[in-house]
């Protein structure tokens, strides 16, 4: 084996300046990365807690639940995404829904827009749908939720309605974008189904048996216990409890 | 100081970059369904990296390009030439500097970890080493074919 010095030299050289720039860059990256939220390249909040809540439990549109497997029991929310007292919901009282009888397949939840708080509500009510067709749905929401701003304050624009979809793990953003464009006519829907319904606000829940339209309305129940006794309740109506 | 022979590190190299394909291959075949890969161990971690914002950069899932690294790699074990051990350590570096900051992301962000995304990384680490070995014991020198020396 022979070696050429100032060859070899050169090439652990230029090898060190190599290792010097990785590591500045890895450095750089998780810099920036640790000071921009959980949402890397956007500033959504929430994303791990979302994962951790979700994690494991099947989604299909803005059905979250072993629907599939036949669950007895659906419960039902309309709400706005813009509306203050849902985020309140999502953050407090449904979680132990989720990680409780959603998780053991006792209930499914599905969202159904009521549309009312402002012009903003309509086109994310879409953008949530539209995340539910590549079963991102409930993702969507509860980071939706995780990251709302003051009622009607013009921030729930598309720039902060495609991050959120990003950090919702939406894959294919260009389906995404033509899918709500289209969906917003869906949000009108269920918004006049509650309208009809007579609901006076958000959010308002309802309980059903999977195979049949009926809804049993529960109005807004103020505590998750009271929620539980709700889905026990409708369980117990189908022969299930 | 002694180094394994660069046939050794070579072949070395060759096996562990392989290993490297088969895993970030199939990383990115699991993924291009629009599914995750499945972690071997139970539970969910795979689907919640999988399905993060984390694992597509400019709209190409990560594995692709660690499959082009590794790719890279498994080339350049099959070259004596100063080139090959400088360009091989350059790509195995990146890489390990990558799979650093994945890791990271996997940790303290996603807060889920995935057994393929932690394979690669031990592989990259692995190759990493192996390159860094064979540039420092074997810059600057000539071929030495076994059996010849």
């Amino acid at each position: 084996m022979r070696a050429e010095p100032d060859r070899r030299q050169r090439l652990l050289q230029l090898a060190a300046g190599a290792a010097f720039l990785a590591i500045a860059a890895v450095v750089v990256l998780i810099v920036i990365n640790s000071s921009n939220g959980s949402g890397g390249d956007t500033k959504i909040e929430g994303v791990a807690e979302v994962n951790r809540l979700l994690n494991g439990i099947p989604q299909e549109g803005l059905f979250l639940g072993n629907f599939k497997k036949g669950v007895p029991v659906e419960l039902i929310e309309y709400g706005d995404l813009q509306c203050p007292v849902c985020k309140g919901y999502a953050e407090e009282i449904l979680p132990p829904i989720i990680e409780g009888p959603v998780k053991r397949g006792e209930a499914a939840l599905e969202f159904r827009n009521y549309a009312i708080i402002g012009p903003q509500s309509l086109p994310a009510g879409a953008a949530a749908i539209a995340a539910g067709e590549q079963g991102r749905g409930w993702y969507f929401l509860e980071l939706f939720y995780r990251n709302q701003g003051e009622e009607n304050s013009g921030y729930a624009d598309d720039a902060f309605l495609k991050a959120l979809a990003k950090a919702a793990g939406v894959k294919d953003m260009k389906k995404w974008n033509s899918d709500r464009a289209q969906l917003t006519d869906y949000v009108e829907h269920t918004t006049q189904r509650a309208e009809q319904l007579g609901f006076e606000g958000t959010p308002t829940f309802a309980t059903a048996h999977p195979t049949s339209p009926d809804l049993k309305v529960l109005g807004t129940p103020g505590s998750t216990g009271a929620l539980e006794d709700a889905i026990k309740e409708a369980a117990e109506e189908t022969g299930a409890g | 100081m002694n180094f394994p022979s660069e046939w050794t590190l070579r072949r070395a190299i060759a096996f562990v970059a392989a290993l490297g394909v088969g895993v970030a291959t199939y990383i990115a075949i699991a993924d291009s369904g629009g599914g995750a890969p499945t972690c071997l161990a139970g539970g969910s971690g795979c689907e919640t990296v999988a399905n993060s914002s984390y694992s597509h950069l400019l709209g190409i899932n990560v594995a692709v390009f660690g499959i082009v690294g590794y790719v890279l790699l498994l080339a350049s074990a099959f070259v004596v030439s100063d080139a090959a051990r400088l360009g091989g350590f350059v790509v195995a570096l990146g890489g390990f500097g990558f799979s650093v900051y994945l890791t990271y992301i996997e940790i303290f962000k996603i807060e889920a970890i995935c057994e393929w995304c932690v394979a690669s990384a031990v592989l990259m680490t692995i190759l990493f080493l192996l390159n860094a070995t064979r540039l420092i014991g074997y810059a600057g020198t000539e071929a030495v074919v076994p059996g010849e020396s």
